[in-house]
């Protein structure tokens, strides 16, 4: 039934696109998120749906879409090297090229669709609905885990997804950091979404989803998870009204909290702040350190999965209770092939310095071409334009969320987050063709225009 | 059962979503707020509010 179910909404989805073929680049995303082909069983897997919907996809843009006023960005151009870059070392310096080619078989596809992604969004409606096809479409994963922890089915790697094979968004910190990072974006389509206008039910919903993302450090036990929401809390403090009462707030929903969270929470936790005693954190400072070394002897990168090379000794402190003594007894761990568990490692590792090099550049910009657009717009107040900052400030807390969260797991190419770096780049290229175009009545309707409005920023193209 | 409410849920809110973007005047090309086709409730609320 849920079989057939799923395989209908995809035949459907995919149909709609025929009234407007936008909806089949939505239909890429939902399947690349969701992957409904691992969820059913029998029909749904029949078809290479993701294949369809993505050549659906550039097909419809390519023969449907007006092209006027597309423009290639620097940080498309960053995407593209990084592509080139990967191809180059999978192709000529893998060290493992087995497994080198097995992640780049979904990577270049995360790649390339982060490329074409911008040059579908032209307008708000169509960035609006790919917020919402994201936000619903994890929404399915979140609700679901949600309510599981709630109902007490939560506990490290104990959880149980609608696919448990760790790929993807389906592996707990990963999705911890992406549930977190999301809230922004849901907060954002609740104040101003046009397809589901704000309204009682909008903000139901949407509270629910922030509560249901909020459990998911919780169910998964991810320690990362922790620090995101940690990070979040202090970005939203800059947007916030009300300091003091999103303060108190915040401060009563913890001391609320705090009783209802299993032993085993605290436990898993507590090993943030004593990591030599956990061999998960020990091990990475030695992955870490083996990278430094690694990179130094092959400064252009190993390939994909480039930490299958490593091998090292560590001692790692035991501890043991008997009675009221603790003793402590340091043992010998031999671990190799141990993953990165951190994205800047893992892109220094593979791709060495060109591809690190690239991905921060890529980073980078992000960060402060969101940071210009929500200082360029947070004044106007007109409707067309007054969405905007909200949204720059939210993409840009995604990011933040994110890129604290890549610091301890290895996401560095996570599909789900080149999505929102494809919807900056969108949001830029729309307010770079607003001005340009130079709709002096919205402007003069708000005042005097800001310096920085009539003068561009003419650094990313 | 708990994810099947989950994915009832959420697919139903995306169909949806989809069926109003497929509606919608503005999805393909942007369109000006005064052209834009709204619906009557979206009218009633444009009304109420006061054009800054």
């Amino acid at each position: 039934m849920l079989d057939l179910a799923l395989f209908a909404f995809v035949v459907g989805f995919l149909a709609l696109g025929l009234a407007r073929p936008f909806l089949w680049v939505l239909a890429y995303v939902y399947i690349d998120i969701l992957a409904p082909q691992k969820i059913g069983w029998e029909l749904t897997p029949m078809l290479p749906i993701s294949l369809i919907a993505f050549c659906a996809a550039f097909a419809g843009w390519a023969l449907t879409d007006s092209k006027k006023g597309t423009r290639f960005t620097l940080r498309q151009g960053l995407m593209v090297f990084l592509l080139a870059w990967c191809w180059f070392t999978t192709t000529f310096l893998a060290e493992f090229p087995e497994s080198a080619a097995y992640k780049w078989e979904w990577v270049w596809k995360a790649l390339v669709f982060a490329i074409f992604l911008p040059f579908t969004l032209t307008t708000r409606a169509r960035m609006e609905a790919l917020l919402v096809t994201i936000v619903l479409t994890l929404g399915a994963i979140v609700i679901a885990t949600g309510m599981k922890t709630a109902l007490g089915g939560g506990g490290y790697e104990s959880l149980n997804f609608f696919v448990n094979d760790n790929s993807n968004i389906y592996e707990s910190s990963t999705l911890a950091t992406v549930a977190i990072g999301s809230i922004p974006l849901i907060v954002w389509l609740m104040r101003h979404g046009t397809i589901f206008p704000p309204d009682w039910r909008v903000k139901g919903f949407g509270i629910a989803l922030i509560v249901a993302c909020l459990l998911i450090p919780l169910g998964t036990e991810a320690r990362t998870g922790l620090v995101s929401v940690a990070v979040l809390g202090v970005l939203m403090l800059r947007t916030v009204k009300h300091r003091f009462a999103y303060l108190a707030a915040a401060g009563t929903l913890v001391l609320v909290a705090l009783p209802f969270l299993p032993p085993s929470y605290y436990e898993r936790m507590a090993t943030i702040a004593t990591p030599s005693g956990d061999q998960s954190a020990s091990t990475r400072l030695a992955v870490w350190d083996w990278t430094l070394d690694y990179v130094e002897e092959h400064p252009l990168g190993g390939g994909f999965d480039s930490y299958r090379a490593n091998k090292f000794e560590y001692e790692m402190p035991l501890r043991s209770e008997q009675g009221n003594t603790t003793s402590v007894e340091y043992v010998e761990v031999v671990d190799e092939a141990r993953a990165f568990h951190s994205s800047y490692f893992e892109l220094l590792g593979e791709q060495g310095w060109p591809g690190f090099v690239a991905w921060v550049l890529l980073m980078v910009t992000g960060l402060t071409q969101m940071e210009k657009l929500r200082r360029r717009y947070r004044t106007r107040e007109v409707p067309e334009e007054a969405w905007v900052a909200p949204l720059a400030s939210a993409l840009q807390y995604t990011q933040i969320v994110y890129l604290v969260g890549a610091a301890f797991q290895g996401i560095g190419y996570q599909p789900v987050i080149f999505l929102f770096l494809g919807l900056q780049i969108a949001l830029w290229n729309w307010c770079r063709r607003r001005e340009s175009r130079g709709d002096e009545r919205l402007v003069r309707s708000n005042g005097p225009r800001p310096r920085s409005a009539s003068a561009p920023d003419p650094a990313v193209p | 059962m708990i994810d099947n409410i989950a994915l009832a849920l959420t697919h139903g809110l995306l169909l949806v979503a989809l069926i109003r973007l497929v509606r919608r005047s503005d999805l393909d090309r942007e369109v000006k707020a005064e052209d834009a086709v709204l619906t009557p409730r979206e009218k009633r609320r444009a009304r109420g509010r006061p054009r800054a």
